[in-house]
């Protein structure tokens, strides 16, 4: 029962953990991308002139 | 479903607060945040329109402007938008100018200047019901045959009437294909503008558009003969000559255009419009109060304060009702998890004690969303902008600098893309840089816990509110003299002058009042089911490991008489300080320690900053671990009202003294902590390097201020 206790919970802190990192790398690459660093549903920006 | 890449591309255009955007939801059937105050639309959205039997287009809304002689960022996004200049993005098959009835010469400038762009249009003559109330008589036939046969319409996208009328007015506008009639130049005017499109092709190769050549001539931007390769002498050499020519005429070359417009117009509108009585008494009447040099911001502190403490006696009994929801999850869950302790530990003290402490705020942040709604909605929101831009223009700040202000309290993020509205890259700068300072609704879990767990119960009821606006009040207090030293000393920005266009009082509209609310409650409720739940997640775990069996035993030995239940609650408590959290916020505590800050709340200030709102959850969790899992919802606060010091010389006195509350809020008032908030600084600024200061800025003069308000009150309480 105790390795199970430990397998679950290192379970969901190992994919709580992984999907913060997963977020912020997103986040990171939408800003690189010329867009919306945020949360919020704002559009991108636009893109660069002709 | 989508309109086909190849179906007709139709943008909206017009002055601000003429209301595109609700037209263009009306149209589209999308939910675009719209608001009464210029400025709400800073990029270019799009959405497809069904027109019927005419098929589908897609539709375009552009942000709002007076004239196409752009000068900020939101503006040349409308030109470019217009003239094909965006990356990816094809030139408009028909453009729909959006005019407010009510005042339809100064948004028909716009109109004549866009039909210079030579491209199929449409009028829709929006907010047609307020004329009607205001005694005004359009006849569209004839001003439809006046300005060359385009479709023109009434419509009020605000009630939702004839928005058929516009659909079909875009369907014979693509299948027509008429053309705005256009302004007939003098003819000295039209001789210079030839010679600017001569010389362009001389010295450039390239052919412009008669559009183009008057921006060239009337405008002293650069941005257009830099995207032709115009060299700066070659150009000077071109229209200094061809202003001459204008002024030779007997215009000021700056002014020629408006001028040319307006007579032209003038004369295009003569019997199209029929007036009748004075069409904005109540208005103005409403208005010589909440303008008042002296009246007007006293109204409006005395309904800030009137709003905060509606929010407290309103949201009372709902939270009360979700924290009986959080006990009643607590007590069912426990029995099924006895026999894993770790999982029913992190389920109750880390899930429900984290998420249910953040979540308890809803009622709050709901009914601080519908307060805020009805005062945008109603046209007050605009007179703020208005009372507020004394306070700005002596700081040295744009008066535009109050929309993106105003929008902080809500998010920084959105507020800072609204920055885009200012022309001046300084003033846009130094607004973008203390838009943070303004108290966004992220703040409000931590100071709706402070007054409740300690202002309300200590003080009278009412101090919440006054502590609320307090708060509130505290970023702006150190906003105005940043922006101060900013704008004169550091970026030396030039004063320049505000032009707001007050909306007219209304009856604010329940469905897109609820609407926002509701947007806002889901952001909060995801929020809490994302980032606060996978947080509070690692928070848990970082306060729950490692757990050594010798800490147990040693406490078992050292208290051999104590009940088992006090035995347990002294070895949670030592497991707590033993654990990762436990020993790095001890590591770090005596940073802030001169602000009253324990370890607990040391750790609860570092996992907030990159998102402030987790120090809610944070809390709940260590102290939850510290309590028993047997701990109601009111753990967190009975928890907190219990802590004393362990060591040193403020030892067996309460951690929560006013002087740390009030410290640890006003932390919280000023210090950067969003990471979003931070990246988004950095690419509206275009580097990390203003992105990086405001960084160090707030978090310093945050220590800083803590620090000095908790030795000052400690010092005068004790």
């Amino acid at each position: 029962m105790k390795s199970l206790d430990i397998i679950i919970v290192a379970a969901l802190v190992g994919v709580a953990a992984g999907w913060l990192v997963r977020r912020w790398l997103a986040a990171a690459r939408r800003r690189k991308a010329g867009g919306c660093a945020g949360d919020c549903s704002c559009a991108p920006k636009l893109g660069g002139k002709k | 479903m989508s309109a086909p890449s190849s179906s007709p591309l139709v943008a909206l255009v017009g002055n601000p607060n003429t209301g595109k955007s609700t037209l263009f939801n009306a149209l589209t059937g999308l939910r675009q945040r719209v608001g009464n105050y210029p400025g709400v639309t800073v990029a270019r959205k799009s959405g497809t329109c069904d027109l019927g039997d005419s098929g589908k287009v897609e539709l375009v809304d552009l942000p709002g402007l007076y004239s196409l002689a752009a000068a900020s960022p939101d503006e040349q996004v409308v030109t470019d938008a217009l003239s094909g200049d965006i990356q990816g993005d094809r030139q408009p098959d028909v453009v729909v100018i959006v005019a407010d009835a009510t005042n339809l010469l100064r948004n028909l400038f716009l109109a004549s200047q866009v039909a210079e762009l030579g491209l199929p249009m449409a009028l829709v003559l929006n907010q047609s019901d307020v004329a009607k109330e205001q005694g005004l008589r359009l006849d569209t036939d004839l001003l439809s045959q006046r300005l060359g046969g385009i479709p023109v319409v009434l419509a009020s996208a605000w009630k939702g009437e004839g928005v058929a009328d516009v659909r079909r007015a875009i369907a014979k506008a693509l299948e027509a294909g008429v053309r705005m009639k256009r302004v007939s130049w003098p003819v000295k005017i039209a001789e210079a503008l030839t010679s600017v499109a001569a010389a362009v092709a001389a010295d450039t190769g390239k052919v412009i558009t008669a559009a183009a050549a008057q921006r060239l001539l009337f405008d002293n931007t650069n941005t257009l003969p830099e995207r032709l390769g115009w060299a700066a002498t070659a150009r000077e050499q071109a229209l200094r000559p061809a202003r001459d020519k204008v002024r030779y005429s007997g215009y000021n070359p700056m002014a020629a255009e408006p001028l040319v417009h307006y007579a032209h117009l003038r004369a295009e509108l003569e019997g199209v419009v029929q007036a009748r009585g004075n069409p904005s008494g109540r208005t103005a009447a409403v208005d010589h109060l909440l303008l008042h040099r002296l009246w007007g911001p006293v109204l409006f502190l005395g309904m800030m304060l009137g709003l905060f403490a509606s929010v407290f006696w309103l949201a009372k009994f709902p939270m009360a009702l979700i924290q009986a929801g959080v006990d009643f999850l607590k007590v069912g869950v426990a029995p099924y998890l006895d026999s894993t302790p770790m999982l029913q530990s992190l389920v109750m003290d880390g899930i429900i004690g984290g998420v249910g402490a953040f979540l308890v705020f809803l009622p709050q942040i709901l009914i601080l969303f519908l307060f805020v709604g009805i005062l945008e909605d109603s046209g007050y929101m605009a007179r703020a902008a208005f009372i507020m831009d004394r306070l700005f223009s002596w700081c040295g700040l744009n008066g535009k600098s109050f929309v993106p202000m105003l929008s902080g309290f809500a998010c920084a993020i959105p507020a800072l893309l609204s920055t885009r509205t200012i022309e001046d890259p300084k003033a846009r700068l130094a607004t973008a840089f203390v838009v943070p300072f303004m108290s966004c609704s992220a703040r409000f879990p931590i100071y709706a816990l402070m007054c409740a767990a300690f202002i309300g119960p200590k003080y009278e009821a009412g101090w919440e509110s006054v502590v609320m606006v307090g708060m509130h009040c505290v970023g702006l207090l150190f906003a105005v003299p940043t922006a101060f030293i900013l704008t004169r000393f550091i970026l030396k920005v030039k004063p320049q002058p505000f032009v707001l266009e007050l909306p007219r009082y209304q009856m604010p509209k329940p469905r897109d009042v609820l609407w926002r609310m509701w947007q806002n409650a889901a952001e909060f409720v995801s929020k809490a089911g994302t980032v606060i739940f996978a947080i509070t997640i690692i928070v848990w775990a970082l306060s729950y490991f490692p757990r050594d069996p010798a800490v147990a035993d040693r406490i078992r030995g050292e208290n051999p008489g104590a009940t088992s239940e006090m035995v347990m609650s002294k070895i949670q408590a030592a497991y707590v300080e033993q654990s990762w959290m436990g020993r790095f916020g001890k590591a770090v505590q005596p940073i802030f320690d001169p602000c009253g800050f324990d370890w607990k709340i040391t750790v609860g200030v570092l996992a907030s900053f990159p998102a402030r709102e987790v120090i809610v959850s944070t809390l709940g969790v260590t102290y939850s671990i510290g309590e028993g899992a047997e701990a109601d919802s009111e753990y967190l606060r009975t928890a907190m009202k219990e802590a004393t010091w362990q060591e040193g010389p403020r030892k067996g006195t309460p951690i929560f003294s006013l002087a740390t509350i009030l410290a640890l809020m006003v932390f919280f008032a000023l210090c950067s902590q969003c990471g979003p908030t931070v990246a988004t600084l950095a690419q509206e600024t275009g580097g990390w390097k203003w992105a990086a200061t405001s960084f160090v800025y707030m978090t310093v003069l945050a220590w800083v201020v803590a620090v000095g308000l908790y030795q000052v009150v400690f010092r005068l309480m004790t």
